[in-house]
């Protein structure tokens, strides 16, 4: 299971049902890497999850969350 | 499928059609058919050079905007990964040719076991790219 749990999928849907394509050219990432982040698959960089966290105006724990010490 | 990967296909499938007819002609005309080999080399050269451009155009038309675009830092992490395990293959395939080069084996065949431990390297580079393109690791 992923340490890094995040809310990716839920703000896409709060956000217009924003695409992950238009997410990716947000952040200039490409779709698949939001999908992998999305899915837990890949856990961002620190820049890239400020900017993911940025398009959703909230701040990064309301984004990611880190489930690894509990 | 991301244009990374199916540049990473067109390198594989390519290299493994094109080397595989050039180590299978190698294999039947001898290890001492010096002239063979060399010609048969440059028109493998040729041709892998030749399919790989047009195949990877081919595909940048239908994509084009993925294909102008610099790889992104998860794409990056995929490469390093990939290089780092081919590169193992590399030295340990050098490594038994510096052995084996001790037996003093003819040019030809120790040039083409080199040029086969790096093609080996190299599709090995590809495949791990595309099982990580896949995985969406």
């Amino acid at each position: 299971m992923a340490a890094i749990r995040n809310e990716i999928r839920r703000l896409r849907f709060e956000h217009g049902e924003m695409t992950q394509q238009e997410l990716a050219e947000k952040i200039h990432v490409t779709r698949q890497t939001v999908n992998a982040i999305e899915q837990g698959k890949y856990s961002p960089s620190l820049e890239a999850a400020f900017r993911i966290a940025a398009v959703f105006g909230k701040p990064l724990e309301s984004v990611f969350h880190y489930s690894g010490g509990e | 499928m991301s244009f990374r990967e199916k540049t990473a296909w067109i390198s594989m499938l390519s290299m493994l059609g094109i080397y595989g007819l050039y180590f299978w002609r190698v294999i039947h005309a001898g290890p001492l058919a010096a002239g063979f080999h060399f010609g048969s080399l440059l028109v493998t050269i040729i041709a892998l050079v030749f399919v790989q451009v047009v195949l990877t155009i081919a595909v940048a038309i239908f994509t084009p905007r993925e294909a102008d675009a610099p790889p992104d830092e998860r794409e990056k992490l995929i490469e390093l990964r990939a290089m780092r395990i081919a590169y193992s293959g590399l030295a340990t395939g050098v490594a038994f040719a510096c052995f084996f080069g001790a037996f003093d084996p003819p040019l030809v065949f120790n040039t083409n076991a080199l040029l086969f431990i790096l093609v080996t390297a190299e599709i090995m580079r590809t495949a791990c790219l595309i099982i990580q393109h896949r995985r969406a690791a």
